[in-house]
């Protein structure tokens, strides 16, 4: 007799709960088509390794991830208020933008929302949220509301605008200069602040998905990363499973904080590995799992407008961070502050000008090429896959148009070079002053002072930053010119007159704005 | 009979509209396989649900099943209006008991109704139904005119469904977690439908199965009693009834009035019992002391004793003479309608005044306002006496069915809630003894329905003089016999994270409608599962227990469903009394383990072949996977857990095995073999999972601890003692007070 391992339909008589349940079927059509791209080599797995999987299947696995943070960040706020006034040898201006600014970039190209894994804001507020540091709790504090509709709607915007409305207020008090350390320990108590606010009236991290101002950013530049996230191992089987522990949360995790199935998840933006999912899976079918880099940017065939535009909007934000550099803009500033009565730098005006120029730039090309080479009958994609007469078919994030076929596709490609120019735009910084921690950290105790030989040392000098910065540069450009290429292959080209025209044209963008970065960054000569 | 979408669904509201969340949406189809009229597909390209808005009927299962709240309906619901049916009201009342509430009087209303149904595909309503009738199918049934099928579908789960469809509190159960109610409209009238199969339809008879050689005493002949019978002789076994009183059916026949369920109707299935062979002994009661007794008689005995002892309160002044008890008062005032004159008779004995005429007929004061005393009260008022019922709870919360309520108000009972009794008064004042005369009420305040009213102390009472004052707060189980049942009573209340497949199925989003009085149906129908998981598993070794003698004061249908779920146990157990000359033998063995790198899990594995090389039908699984219906089916259970902790300190049972032995249920003397698997030294873990289990009742045979997974070898011989110790032990005398 062969021993009953998985049976379930056992009982003497039949369930009479299971005789009733009559479930409409699972629709599997396009399944292949939809996920053969994105999903990751099972070899790819690294909870295959038992002490891997042990160590994230402890509840305490993302406690301790965040501890080490909450630790550095409280010290912040306290040093940042209490401490010397002098920010390099502050440890709470030190620490962030010197250091940690620049760790978060390599942390978004190498992994994705590692960040968002370890965050101590986030982290903070979902403990007060779910009661305990670690445990499984069955009731939330707070009010446990929804998102509202018209707002989540928009998806990834309200992010950029939060991380618009930041930067500008970083810019205009200096602290990130660092100017005051004060002002950096209250702009992190405001963040924490925030965080709490909303993890307190609404449910799972809703603030992360939709609210934090670096949401957008590590989502979108962290989809370069070599981290899959959490996925399926089997996805016949998260379809036949009729509960959804990973979503709605079971006796060992929380339903996804992040509103992220892993029998769907076709890229790592939304994965904000928690390892929840992995936890509360009933079958172990869920797997923590590597990519080859740039997969999540390549590979989905879900495009996302909210993506796009945050991307477009990300590129006018760096293009303003150089500009704002560069003695042109100075006489554009001072003008328009003397003129507005505005007390000093950054005009909101020029602010939000150059950033909706950088925007509009690549918004203009994607309609150009829209005009240029889009083919008049051709059906923008996902029109005819939506039909007609359903609801969904006019979200703002998957709406489509002639425009957005080229816009959209156009934008995801251009993440590497983006994110080489975020990054790149915090190395002067690193290189500059990074040593400064040192003597910060032993100014708490009152051991150093600015005469400390560390204080002074510069890991590269100026030229030398500027070359790096460019290497960066030229390094997404390329990166960015291979993910351009083989979305152009697959999405513009279908939709365009001219196949070697739209190719070319594509790659023109991704140059074009590898040599901006580029030039600008020459300009700004290592200026930080 | 699918839904159809008529001219009153469509009449002026609009129509419903979808808005999927795209950005939020997973793909998961969720809503796609839930949804009533399959109004949601999948867009193959985005992987995410689209709402044929043409198709939708604004039901929102799909919201309240979506796990990321990805969709929003608006608009109405396009419930249709709600069928309802005559209901007489006697004039003059006196000793008129007819029956109140009529069912459907035609097809016509009946197929009206049954079109309301959506035929949902994850029904909320079987849920909320604690038999787990198969609502959808039966009301599909009567779609088809085809009363017999519907009866099939129905007698799958309940051998009641007349009086269910008369005594069930429908909005707290299947109505209320009809998805029209959970969408906050009128649910389908699913207990007038259910009454329209049985009133048009003889409910049939049981068929005794194929002598199975066993004999099964039942205690207690009400619904707890008759849904035990009923599964045990159509299963073949030999069924003995033991009931206290004169006639069987217990409070079916002297707890609830023939104006709610005439006579003949509750006198029905015994009837049919007693004809299909069980054998019904009246007039035996049996005492903890007797239950020993039938279990040396018979193979098994399942406990249905109910809760027969009503709730006292004991305020000053509950002694004196005109202080009774529901009991009492129900059980004299039904032979008082039985005989010529038999009221007047009533009358004098309870020292009312007869012929006092209307105007000052004396006035009867019930202490409570749920079924009970809804009872008392309209008895009262057709034994001629006034009545007022007084309750503490807030009338929003009140236990009450809507319909009694409203019935018993129209009868002229004067329902007072937010009220309760601080101590009444005799004849003589305060605290004097002799005849009641007088009741002082106190205002109490309830904000919530999950917290007990206050009472005002500083407003001042208010009198209320009163003739008659009759406790009717519900029944308890007697104690007596209670103190041989143990681990009773089960506390009707699901603990940790709600079962998944509820949670899926969308029953336990709230609130529900105000048709259900905003009662949690979800939630309350999640505790009844608790009950009704209990009942499957044994108390002592042959002996369960159902009904209210197991959860206390409930429902004519959750006991009737545990004496069905008991009894199918039972069967399946087939367990023999001491020297019968069969000989128990663990049949079923269920090897359950926490493992976390693997040996654990090995060693199991290893166990259930060995066990299943011996004949036995072996389940190998995970704890995580094992519930009350896994262990339910279980005659030898083998436990196997690794070992946590860090060599000297917190060296113990796995994290995940301590919560499941925290959580077990009474295992009745089932035999149980303990393992363990360790690094460095298990040190006090069998000790203490040997605790865990014999605390719940169960017999540990044998325990092990193999050190890295121990060799094949070990697990064999595990297995073997397992089977030894498990035969030894059946064939031992039965060792009751060791139990207790």
């Amino acid at each position: 007799m062969a021993v009953d391992v998985e049976d379930r339909e056992r009982a003497a008589k039949p369930d009479p709960l299971s005789v009733a349940v009559r479930l409409q079927p699972t629709r599997r059509a396009g399944l292949e088509e939809r996920f053969a791209l994105t999903d990751p080599e099972p070899g790819l797995e690294v909870t295959r390794n038992p002490h891997i999987a042990r160590l994230v299947r402890n509840r305490k696995f993302q406690f301790l991830l965040i501890v080490p943070n909450q630790v550095v960040f409280w010290t912040v706020i306290f040093v940042g208020i209490a401490g010397t006034a002098i920010p390099g040898l502050n440890f709470g201006a030190a620490i962030t933008w010197y250091v940690w600014f620049c760790l978060v970039f390599v942390m978004m190209v190498v992994v994705g929302r590692a960040w968002c894994a370890m965050c101590p804001f986030g982290g903070f507020a979902e403990w007060v949220q779910r009661r305990t540091f670690w445990g499984r709790t069955q009731k939330a504090l707070g009010l446990g509301r929804k998102f509202p509709e018209p707002l989540a709607r928009l998806g990834f915007l309200i992010p950029v605008a939060s991380f618009l409305l930041l930067t500008w207020i970083e810019e205009f008090f200096n602290i990130a200069g660092p100017g005051n350390p004060a002002d950096t320990s209250w702009m992190v108590v405001g963040i924490v602040s925030s965080a709490l606010l909303f993890f307190l009236v609404f449910e799972r991290r809703t603030f992360c998905r939709y609210v934090c101002p670096l949401t957008t950013l590590i989502g979108t530049v962290g989809s370069m990363g070599s981290v899959a996230g959490f996925r399926t191992k089997d996805r016949e089987v998260c379809l036949s499973c009729r509960t959804k522990d990973c979503m709605r949360g079971g006796d060992d995790g929380y339903g996804c904080p992040w509103y992220t199935w892993p029998g769907s998840a076709d890229s790592n933006l939304s994965c904000g590995l928690c390892s929840e999912c992995f936890k509360s899976c009933p079958e172990g079918n869920v797997g923590l799992f590597l990519q080859r880099p740039l997969t999540s940017v390549v590979a989905p065939r879900r495009r996302r407008a909210d993506v796009a535009w945050g991307i477009a909007v990300l590129w006018g934000l760096v293009v303003y961070q150089q500009f704002n550099a560069t003695n042109v803009f100075a006489s554009i500033d001072g003008w328009l502050n003397r003129n507005m009565l505005f007390p000093h730098y950054p005009n909101p005006v020029d602010y939000a000008g150059v950033i909706a120029a950088g925007t509009a730039v690549l918004a203009g090309i994607a309609w150009l090429f829209s005009r240029g080479f889009g083919r008049a009958e051709a059906t923008p994609a996902g029109v005819a896959a939506i039909g007609t007469g359903t609801a969904g078919r006019d979200s703002f994030v998957d709406r489509t148009s002639r425009f957005r076929s080229f816009f959209v596709p156009l934008t995801y490609g251009l993440i590497p070079v983006v994110g080489a120019d975020y990054f790149a735009r915090q190395l002067p910084k690193f290189f500059k002053h990074a040593t400064r921690v040192v003597p910060a950290v032993a100014h708490i105790a009152g051991f150093s002072s600015a005469n400390s030989t560390l204080y002074g040392f510069h890991i590269l000098s100026d030229g030398w930053i500027v070359v790096v910065q460019v290497g960066v540069i030229v390094a997404g450009t390329a990166a960015a010119a291979w993910t351009t290429w083989r979305i152009a292959n697959r999405e513009l080209v279908p939709v365009s007159r001219s196949a070697v025209g739209i190719r070319l044209a594509s790659l023109g963008v991704v140059l074009a704005c590898g040599a901006t970065a580029s030039v600008l960054y020459v300009l700004m000569h290592a200026a930080s | 009979m699918a839904f159809t979408m008529t001219e009153t669904h469509l009449a002026g509201a609009g129509r419903p509209r979808v808005q999927v969340l795209a950005d939020r949406c997973a793909g998961c189809q969720e809503c796609v396989i839930r949804c009533p009229v399959a109004a949601l597909d999948m867009d193959a390209a985005r992987w995410v649900a689209v709402a044929r808005e043409d198709l939708c009927v604004g039901c929102r299962q799909c919201e309240r099943t979506c796990p990321f709240s990805a969709i929003v309906v608006t608009g109405p619901v396009m419930a249709g209006s709600r069928a309802t049916a005559e209901t007489v009201h006697p004039e003059p009342l006196l000793a008129d008991m007819g029956e109140v509430r009529r069912g459907f009087a035609s097809w016509d209303e009946a197929l009206a109704e049954a079109q309301r149904c959506l035929a949902c595909p994850d029904p909320t309503c079987v849920r909320g139904c604690p038999a787990h009738n198969d609502i959808p199918g039966f009301i599909a049934a009567i779609g088809q005119r085809d009363l017999a099928t519907a009866h099939e579908v129905l007698q799958r789960t309940s051998v009641l469904p007349d009086i269910c469809a008369r005594v069930c509190n429908q909005s707290a159960q299947c109505e209320g977690a009809c998805t029209w109610s959970l969408a906050g409209e009128a649910p389908v009238a699913i207990g007038l439908l259910e009454r329209f199969v049985t009133d048009r339809h003889t409910v049939p008879a049981p068929e005794p199965g194929e002598d199975a050689g066993m004999s099964v005493g039942v205690v207690g002949a009400g619904p707890g009693g008759i849904g035990a019978a009923w599964a045990l002789v159509e299963a073949g076994a030999a069924v003995t009834v033991y009931e206290r009183d004169p006639v069987p059916a217990g409070l079916l026949r002297w707890g609830i009035p023939d104006f709610t369920l005439p006579e003949a109707v509750a006198a029905r299935p015994w009837r049919q019992l007693q004809e299909a062979g069980v054998e019904v002994r009246c007039g035996i009661d049996v005492d903890a002391a007797g239950i020993d007794t039938l279990l040396a008689e018979h193979d098994a005995v399942v406990v249905a004793t109910g809760a027969s002892i009503a709730v006292r309160l004991p305020f000053p002044g509950a002694n004196l003479e005109g202080v009774v008890d529901a009991t009492a008062f129900l059980k004299t005032a039904r032979t008082a309608f039985s005989e010529e004159g038999g009221i007047q008779a009533w009358l004098a004995e309870m020292g009312l005044d007869g012929d006092a005429g209307a105007d000052a007929a004396p006035h009867v004061l019930v202490l409570g306002a749920g079924n009970t005393a809804m009872d008392v009260a309209r008895t009262a008022r057709r034994l001629g006496l006034a009545a007022t019922c007084v309750d503490w709870l807030d009338e929003r919360f009140s236990l009450a069915r809507p319909d009694e309520l409203a019935e018993a108000r129209q009868e002229g009972v004067r329902v007072r809630f937010a009220r309760t009794v601080t101590r009444v008064e005799g004849a003589a004042g305060a605290g004097a003894e002799g005849r009641v005369r007088r009741a002082l009420l106190a205002r109490t305040r309830q904000q919530r329905a999950d917290r007990l009213p206050s009472i005002l102390d500083r407003e001042p009472v208010e009198p209320l003089e009163v003739d008659l004052v009759v406790m009717a707060m519900g029944y308890r189980p007697d104690p007596v016999v209670a103190g041989a049942l143990p681990g009773t009573p089960v506390r009707r209340q699901a603990q940790g994270v709600p079962e998944r497949e509820w949670a899926a199925s969308g029953v336990l989003a709230n609130p529900a409608s105000a048709f259900a009085f905003h009662n949690p149906v979800g939630t309350l129908a999640l505790g009844r599962e608790v009950g009704l998981r209990a009942a499957a598993l044994p108390v002592r070794d042959r002996l369960w227990v159902v009904g209210d003698a197991l959860v206390g004061p409930a429902t004519v249908v959750e006991a009737m469903a545990q004496g069905r779920r008991a009894a199918d146990a039972l069967m399946a157990a087939r367990p023999s009394r001491p020297g019968s000359g069969g000989s128990r033998r663990s049949r079923r063995a269920l090897v359950c383990y926490a493992s976390e790198g693997g040996n654990t899990a090995q060693v199991a594995r290893a166990v259930g072949e060995e066990l299943a090389g011996k004949g036995l039908s072996v389940r190998v699984l995970p704890v995580e996977r094992v519930g009350p219906a896994e262990l339910a089916a279980a005659d030898l259970l083998v436990i196997g857990t690794w070992v946590k902790g860090y060599v000297v300190a917190k060296v113990g049972p796995a994290p995940e095995m301590q919560t499941w032995l925290g959580r077990l249920p009474r295992l009745g003397g089932v035999p149980v073999a303990l393992f363990c698997t360790y690094g460095v030294h298990p040190r006090s873990t069998l000790g203490t999972m040997a605790a865990a289990v014999e605390r719940q009742g169960a017999r540990v045979v044998t325990t092990s601890a193999l050190r890295h997974g121990g060799t094949k070898a070990a697990a064999i011989a595990l297995a073997r003692r397992a089977i030894a110790g498990a035969r030894e032990r059946a064939a031992a005398p039965a060792e009751p007070a060791a139990m207790s």
